[in-house]
């Protein structure tokens, strides 16, 4: 099997939207050096939502409104860097890409990067856990187990609190690189709908 | 008093017991939140007294930010006596969104939205 897709899936072809791309060159800098770019990244992609959410009539609702959603696309476009940014397969030329869609009703964050096949296989294994379980619950499950732990960047918190805290539909796709056939390019996507962030539509 | 900064945040101990966030904090893993933990831990010395996270600058904390402070708060909840209280923001998205897990790993956390 060449492709595999877990979680939420909603694809509506045709569909015009807004959408904004950005692509890192996997090879330029340590990963330490170009951390602070997720920042800049998340809190960029933020405001640029804010756009298309103008803050009107009334004020004080819409502009509450508005500071949710730019937070909420922040909070997940710097966490599914991040974790792109760790996880990345080192030396091969796979550009690690994050791209933004506004439709009429959802905004859409999705992240690809390239991962080597036993990478792949734990990261879906993990996904397929995540899939059968409350998400609070494993939330909280593993929140408490991180105390005992060294190192808590296994945990999957960030893609935890996507689902929990912000009300985001996630779906993965796994497929065989075309260029690197041994390499998997993993696509991380996140679906937040308007209708948890209640107020005037945009 | 006690301070640890970086480049998008700043964080200040004071007495009475009071920790100071304020800004961005985005750090890339448990290892660089260390010290964070450790100063936070030193509040834990005296558990008599009232320890208070004020939170109402702090605009961003990613996940292992978020790891970091359930950390502490399950080593505050396992010493018997300690008083915490977080002090946070309506205005800043995450504070509401978030926060409650801690609640629930302590639930005599105290936890004021203002």
């Amino acid at each position: 099997m060449t492709s595999q897709i877990l979680g939420d899936n909603e694809q509506r072809p045709g569909e015009q939207c807004e959408y904004l791309m950005l692509e890192f060159s996997p090879l330029s800098a340590p990963l330490q050096s170009r951390w602070r770019n997720n920042g800049l990244s998340a809190d960029f992609l933020g405001d640029y939502v804010t756009t298309f959410l103008p803050a009107n009539r009334d004020i004080a609702a819409s502009g509450r409104r508005q500071n949710e959603i730019r937070h909420a696309v922040t909070y997940i476009a710097n966490e599914l860097l991040e974790n792109a940014m760790k996880y990345h397969q080192r030396g091969i030329n796979i550009p690690i890409g994050i791209r933004l869609e506004l439709s009429a009703d959802n905004i859409t964050v999705t992240v690809s990067n390239g991962v080597g096949f036993d990478g792949a296989q734990s990261y879906k294994s993990y996904v397929e856990g995540v899939l059968k379980e409350d998400p609070n619950d494993l939330l909280v499950r593993q929140l408490e187990n991180s105390s005992a732990k060294e190192d808590s960047t296994k945990s999957c918190v960030g893609l935890l609190t996507m689902v929990n805290d912000y009300g985001a539909k996630l779906g993965w796709r796994f497929e065989v690189n075309a260029e690197h056939s041994e390499t998997m390019t993993v696509t991380t996507r996140a679906v937040l709908h308007f209708e948890h962030y209640p107020g005037e539509a945009a | 008093m006690k301070n640890i900064s970086g480049e998008s945040f700043e964080i200040r101990m004071e007495e009475p017991l009071t920790v100071f966030f304020k800004g961005a904090l985005r750090l890339s893993g448990a290892d660089e939140y260390l010290p964070i933990l450790e100063m936070l831990k030193e509040t834990l010395v005296n558990p008599a007294e009232p320890i208070v996270l004020d939170l109402r600058e702090l605009d961003f904390l990613n996940s292992s930010g978020i790891t970091m402070f359930s950390r502490f708060v399950i080593e505050a909840r396992d010493r018997t006596g300690v008083n915490l209280h977080f002090l946070a923001s309506e205005s800043i998205p995450w504070h509401a969104r978030s926060l409650k897990n801690l609640q629930r790993l302590m639930p005599a956390l105290e936890i004021r939205l203002g």
